[in-house]
């Protein structure tokens, strides 16, 4: 029985950066400046440290914002010269906040977040489609939160995580000449995040925010297989339907963040950040079949584990803002993002490059109203693939871009 | 401060500028051309045997045919000059010969009893003569040995009657006096594969070192030989190792003859260790559980496996035998023909406890009899003969591997299994010198085998080839041949050694393109 291998995406689903690609686009202000986290202007900082929402100068602040993200991966192997390249449908993230000061030392709010939507479509005859033909993920954050501002210049700000991730994976299985399907409508999982915001001086800002492992949890998970006959289901302990049952535990992975926003001048800023993410506890994904023998666990026969061997990965974020008059605001930004696995551990259902991001956009002001827009150009660096646990070798690159409009609300 | 900011702007800008190139490949694969190097691929001929053939579950036929190595290699020397690549294709996906005994259909996998089992099929129609004789350039013929190749007559219709002839080279040989050299040097090819040596020590494998006469429905099994000083390859029964030099002189006949027509070039293969296949790793020599053996355990230990162990260690033999564990599973009897026989012994000693009659039974049954070990290679076919009652042996000692020993034809032991091994080496060390020496391509077979009988296996794009029967992927439902799959591994085996020897740049195939073990 060949191995089912449930991908990183299973648990990048409910990530902000990790799958197809490690996109970080969870406030079009933000992203204008490379996605740095230290601007405390409006609601849209509570996703990046919740002691933010202390230093938002509005009682009440609300945003929303949405995004496309666009992007191609192509595959080639040089030994057999085929070349395949996906064609992924426009990732939609989106986003939503909203803080509150009942007092002025306390701040409470609540943040809706994709931090992960994206589709992999590779063509159905691929080579790789023993891996996966098309893995869609949707993932939901919810997080409550509360801030105290401890003195002037500096806040404290927990948050609870709740995460809600919806799987669906289609993969080929050559060996029976057909296909399964393994999807989850209702992974989740619990974390929580807290931060300090500090403002030493008028000029400068400083964020510093942790965000906990959660882990995902899969308890319901189906896995439905196609065969031309259905005389395996039985071999393969299936129901009449050929499905059968999965869960997995899938560990999300803790991130640091740094930011820092320095004016310059009352008109220029400039941001910087520091993100490091604990993609060790990746080490490999287990996947625990109801009846299926399908796995590779010598104790338990549907036990599968994969093999993901990931490691720590950092981003460092540079984003700079500059106020042509108090109405227009023109960003920019680049930063760069380091892919969590080697070439030897590269999988198809959820590539990854050492990523450069070139960012922009512009932000209009009017009374209590605010309108950005942003896009984003990646450079993502093309890269071997040499995983021989799977068999797979050649080279990937890939190309992406997104843009986002985003709307904030400040009224009093 | 401002300084600073604007430096590391500037200097990030910079970083920007020098590594955002590397977004694409370097090269695409759409631009690297498919050449031929110093190889001349405009007519490729194959030679060698059932695995050349494209021969799968037990029989040659036309869909497994089509998935052969030699096809998939000439399908991608098409991309630099190949031409045309014909096989003598069987009429039928069936395969056999219902005007032949001994050539049945290919096997299929079914659902007997809950589980999924090899069943053999009828022959599909008799033996056809195909037309253009000669004109075929995958010349694999199944069963053949190394001397077949270079044997005259070997396609006679009259020889199979006398043993001389092979149907298969039959249906597709110039006349009936030829040789499959001389066909191939009719073709005056200009790149050849061959792949022999196989069956040289194979049969002898696979018949647990013996050869069988059958006459009515009696068959009777003898010891086969292990030939050495003896050149002559009309004297071997048909299931003897081959002597190394015979196999070594065959080979280095047929490149003599391919290079004398100008067949200069080309690639040749070695042999695997044939108990690196299913057909010998299936079955267990341990497969006797306690569950299995129930009651009958405590029974056997006191009425059969107590007394032998106490008069086989009276004549220094009871090592042969232990007792049956309660706990963990045990091995199964068997006569291994290379044990001093105590048959004479055992009588004389159970004489006074069993009777003369039944101590004379047991003497000449146990007198060569041991539990297999982990040595032993206990033959796929064995499987449905364990368990089984053994004609003509009395009762209660003639359950087979139980009370009664599989025979020498069920099992390859240990010391057989050591000339199987010894041959093999032999003809390998031959086969890579007469590689060196031609100056061709050379193949490791032995070691990609030995790597997809690993633990590991091998794995292609997320999918994982092992040498496990059935649901291993490689191996076909006769545990000795290929699937489809298994033969695109081989093929990719091939092109890289062409690519290396000949600085060709034919792609690989891809193996999980081709069909494999078919499932009911």
């Amino acid at each position: 029985m060949k191995k089912i291998l449930v991908s990183t995406a299973l648990l990048a689903g409910v990530l902000s950066y990790a799958g197809g690609f490690r996109v970080s686009l969870q406030g079009v202000k933000q992203l204008a400046m490379a996605h740095t986290s230290a601007h405390a202007e409006d609601a849209s900082v509570a996703f990046f440290n919740p002691a933010g929402m202390s230093f938002i100068p509005s009682k009440l602040s609300v945003v929303a914002g949405g995004f496309g993200a666009s992007n191609k991966v192509t595959f080639q192997n040089l030994n057999t010269l085929q070349s395949t390249a996906t064609d992924n449908p426009l990732g939609t993230p989106f986003y939503a906040a909203i803080t509150y000061k009942p007092i002025e030392k306390l701040s409470v709010g609540l943040s809706v977040t994709t931090p992960f939507g994206s589709t992999i479509q590779w063509p159905e005859n691929w080579e790789g489609k023993e891996m996966v033909q098309k893995l869609e993920l949707k993932s939901f954050y919810f997080q409550p939160m509360v801030s105290v501002k401890l003195a002037d210049w500096v806040s404290f700000g927990a948050s609870y995580i709740y995460a809600r991730g919806i799987v669906d994976w289609d993969k080929a299985v050559t060996q029976f000449g057909g296909q399964v399907n393994i999807k989850d409508k209702k992974a989740s999982g619990h974390g929580y995040g807290f931060g300090f915001y500090f403002r030493p001086d008028p000029k400068l800002d400083v964020s510093i925010a942790y965000r906990s492992p959660v882990d995902m949890k899969a308890k319901n998970g189906v896995a439905t297989f196609q065969f031309p006959s259905q005389s395996i289901y039985s071999q393969l302990k299936l129901n009449g339907a050929g499905q059968d049952g999965f869960s997995a535990t899938l560990p999300l992975v803790e991130e640091y963040t740094i930011g820092l926003t320095y004016k310059v001048t009352p008109k220029w800023l400039v941001s910087a950040d520091f993100n490091y993410h604990g993609w060790e506890r990746y080490s490999k994904l287990v996947l625990d079949f109801e009846n299926a023998p399908i796995g590779n666990s010598p104790s338990d026969p549907t036990v599968l584990i994969s093999p993901k061997n990931f490691k720590n990965s950092k981003t460092f974020r540079l984003g700079t803002q500059y106020a042509f008059t108090n109405m227009i605001y023109g960003r920019l930004g680049a930063y760069y993002d380091e892919s969590p696995y080697s070439n030897e551990n590269f999988i198809p259902e959820t590539p990854s490059f050492d990523t450069y991001v070139i960012t922009g956009g512009v932000g209009f002001k009017l009374k209590q109203f605010g309108i950005d827009i942003a896009g984003g150009y990646a450079l993502p660096q093309s890269r071997n693939v040499n995983n021989s646990a799977l068999g797979f070798y050649g080279q990937a690159k890939a190309q992406a871009f997104y843009f986002g409009l985003g709307l904030s609300y400040n009224p009093f | 401060m401002k300084k600073i900011i604007i430096s590391t702007i500037a200097v990030s800008a910079l970083l920007f500028t020098v590594t955002s190139c590397n977004t694409d490949f370097d090269t695409d694969v759409k631009d690297i051309p498919v050449t031929k190097g110093d190889a001349d691929f405009t007519k490729y001929i194959s030679l060698g045997n059932s695995l050349t053939s494209g021969y799968r579950d037990g029989a040659l036929y036309s869909s497994g045919q089509n998935e052969s190595y030699p096809s998939m290699i000439a399908g991608q020397m098409r991309l630099a000059g190949g031409g045309a690549f014909t096989q003598p294709l069987m009429p039928n996906d069936v395969g056999g010969f219902n005007n032949l005994p001994g050539f049945p259909g290919k096997l299929n996998l079914q659902v007997v009893n809950g589980s999924l089992t090899p069943v053999p099929s009828g022959a599909a129609a008799a033996l056809d003569i195909l037309p253009n004789g000669g004109s075929y350039q995958n010349m694999g013929v199944p069963g053949a040995k190394s001397f077949h190749l270079v044997a005259d007559g070997y396609g006679s219709q009259a020889g199979l009657l006398t043993g001389t002839a092979n149907p298969y080279f039959v249906r597709f040989a110039s006349s009936p006096g030829t040789s499959v050299l001389k066909d191939a040097m009719a073709q005056k090819a200009t790149f050849f594969s061959l792949w022999i040596g196989n069956n040289d020590v194979l049969s002898y494998a696979t018949n647990g070192g013996t050869n069988s006469q059958t006459v009515g429905t009696v068959t009777t099994y003898s010891t086969a030989t292990v030939q050495t000083g003896n050149t002559n390859p009309t004297t071997y029964k048909s299931n003897d190792i081959s002597d190394p030099a015979v196999v070594a002189g065959s080979i280095k006949g047929v490149l003599d003859g391919l290079k004398s027509v100008g067949t200069a070039k080309g690639v040749i293969a070695n042999i695997p260790y044939v108990t690196s296949v299913p057909f010998f790793t299936t079955v267990p020599y341990n497969p006797l559980t306690p569950q299995a053996l129930g009651a009958n355990l405590a029974t056997l230990n006191a009425s059969l496996y107590g007394p032998l162990k106490q008069a086989l260690t009276a004549f220094g033999a009871g090592d042969r035998i232990n007792l049956l564990s309660a706990t963990a599973s045990n091995p199964v009897l068997i006569k291994d023909v290379a044990l001093q026989d105590l048959s004479a012994q055992l009588t004389a000693a159970l004489t006074p406890s069993l009777g003369a009659q039944m101590a004379a039974a047991f003497g000449q049954i146990f007198g060569q009899a041991r539990q297999a070990t982990s040595e032993d290679y206990i033959l796929l076919t064995t499987s449905s003969v364990i368990n089984s009652v053994a004609p003509g042996a009395p009762a209660p000692v003639n359950i087979y591997g139980i009370s009664y020993p599989l025979q020498n034809q069920h099992v390859l032991t240990k010391t057989e299994a050591g000339y199987v091994k010894t041959a093999t080496d032999a003809y390998n060390a031959s086969i890579k010198s007469l590689a060196d020496s031609y100056g061709l391509a050379f193949v490791d077979a032995n070691k990609k085998m030995l790597e997809l009988n690993g633990q590991s296996g091998i794995s292609f794009d997320g999918v994982k080839y092992t040498a496990k029967f059935v649901t291993g992927g490689s191996f076909s439902l006769d545990g000795v041949h290929l699937t489809g799959r298994g033969y695109g591994i081989v093929a990719n085996e091939f092109i890289k050694s062409i690519n290396m020897k000949y600085r060709s740049t034919l792609p690989q195939v891809d193996p999980n393109k081709y069909s494999g073990v078919k499932f009911p």
